[in-house]
């Protein structure tokens, strides 16, 4: 008797063990498993804000702090990015030297496209942004390349969210290509490491952070991180793109920020934006 | 200065793992109660919270140690870059201590650079914990 019940807890613990391996989302190129990942990150928020809905955490923090909400709906009533939009919209549809456009380097046209972005080459090898293809839209054409955080290649690319707003974000990872993977795990990696001199991780910040003071901010959830870039904000005055937050992120750890459009925040961008598949893009945005 | 020899000793003396991981939690607990040099007691002897730089910036003030102590900065700081895990203030250290070195002021020089060098080391070190601790805070 004293035989079987020795047994039977050995089998319970190797049983608990296999189940609890299984429950986890992959930490190695072997176990990556991002629909887990991305099921986790939601069932996560849901418990942590059961009042938000899944679809307005395209919102950033205005999805789960009503005070803010408020003023910023204010804001949306006369969208500050209007003007960046009709500016994006004339160089979108201004000729290069060659006769060529920016409408000849993408799919449709470039009209209703953002949802795809970025997405894993299999043939580069790589990630590719929207940024970047629209600089190498350029460069193929002879036209100069754009600087990466602001200004032209911030309104371009925010004409193009706009004309794919409501459209649901679909970033793609094909399994049978470990380097997807690679790259998607490097993302997720770079995001839950802590790292500068304040030891912090974006994650510390925007998952268990996300909504509680730090100074006189409130970090948002990183669920619906990418949906509204570019992004007009106040203390900018102006729009600037994605890579531009994440330097300024990276930087807010006391870290010496990557530059824009390096391969790590791209990979960066390629997990936060699979994160978000099922959700609307709502570009460009505005922040405080 | 005698105590910061005392220091050095020790943590090359300290046996185990965990005896070291201890050792470790008490320095930095009297170092960021007291500051650099606080004296605390571990195992029953006393100790200098004193950084293994500061230690080795504890050379005379000549302009050959100042530009040696720089060079080492420099190579640490590298070292963490390319890890990607570099602190944001090190390369101005770096500068300052250059500068300072410029101006003759090797005293001062020594130490910007000690810190620098500091700094990057505690970045290879995060880099090193962070692979094996970045899970942690991963939803599941
Ligand atoms: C010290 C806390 C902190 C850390 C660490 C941090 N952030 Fe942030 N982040 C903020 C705050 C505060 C804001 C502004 C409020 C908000 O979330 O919109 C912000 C904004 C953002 C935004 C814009 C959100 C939006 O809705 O427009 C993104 C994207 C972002 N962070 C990504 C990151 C990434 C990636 C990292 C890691 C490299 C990171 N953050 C690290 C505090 C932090």
């Amino acid at each position: 008797m004293k035989i079987i019940k020795t047994m039977a807890f050995g089998v319970g613990l190797v049983l608990s063990a296999q189940i609890s391996q299984a429950a986890d989302s992959g930490f190695t190129l072997e176990t990556v498993n991002p629909e887990a990942d991305r099921v986790a990150l939601q069932n996560y928020f849901k418990k942590r804000f059961p009042d938000a809905e899944l679809n307005d955490y395209v919102n950033g923090i205005y999805a789960v702090d009503s005070n803010s909400r408020e003023q910023w709906e204010e804001i949306e009533e006369f969208p500050p990015y209007e003007f960046a939009v009709e500016e994006g919209e004339a160089l979108f549809n201004t000729t290069f030297a060659n006769g060529k456009g920016y409408a000849d380097c993408f799919e449709n046209g470039g009209i209703g496209i953002r949802q795809n972005f970025p997405y894993w080459s299999k043939e580069e090898g790589t990630v590719k942004t929207l940024e970047m293809e629209i600089n190498e839209c350029r460069e193929a054409n002879g036209e100069k390349v754009l600087k990466w955080s602001k200004g032209d290649i911030a309104k371009v690319s925010a004409y193009m969210a706009w004309t794919s707003r409501d459209q649901v974000i679909d970033i793609k990872l094909p399994e049978d290509d470990a380097g997807a993977m690679a790259a998607y795990l490097d993302g997720k990696k770079f995001f839950y490491a802590k790292r500068g001199q304040l030891n912090l991780s974006c994650a510390n910040c925007h998952v268990q952070g996300a909504n509680i003071r730090i100074r006189a901010d409130l970090p948002s959830p990183q669920l619906g991180h990418t949906s509204h870039f570019p992004v007009f904000r106040s203390k900018w005055g102006e729009l600037g793109t994605l890579h531009r937050r994440y330097s300024g992120c990276h930087k807010d750890s006391r870290s010496h920020p990557l530059k824009p459009q390096t391969e790590t925040f791209r990979n960066l961008e390629y997990f936060q934006s699979y994160m978000n598949n099922g959700l609307a893009i709502n570009g460009p945005g505005a922040r405080k | 200065m005698k105590k910061a020899l005392i220091l050095a000793a020790a943590l090359t003396l300290v046996p185990t793992f965990v005896a070291a991981e201890s050792f470790e939690n008490a320095y930095l607990q009297a170092r960021a109660m007291y500051g650099q040099g606080a004296v605390f007691e571990w195992n029953g002897k006393q100790y200098a919270a004193v950084h293994e730089e500061e230690v080795e910036a504890d050379i005379a003030a000549t302009a050959e140690n100042a530009q040696m102590m720089v060079d080492k900065a420099k190579a640490k700081n590298k070292e963490v870059a390319e890890l990607g895990f570099e602190w944001k203030l090190t390369r101005g250290i770096i500068k300052d201590a250059e500068s300072a070195l410029t101006a003759g002021e090797y005293r001062k020089a020594l130490d910007l650079a000690a810190q620098a060098k500091y700094h990057a080391r505690m970045g290879i070190k995060q880099y090193h914990y962070a692979q094996s601790s970045w899970q942690l805070s991963v939803p599941q």
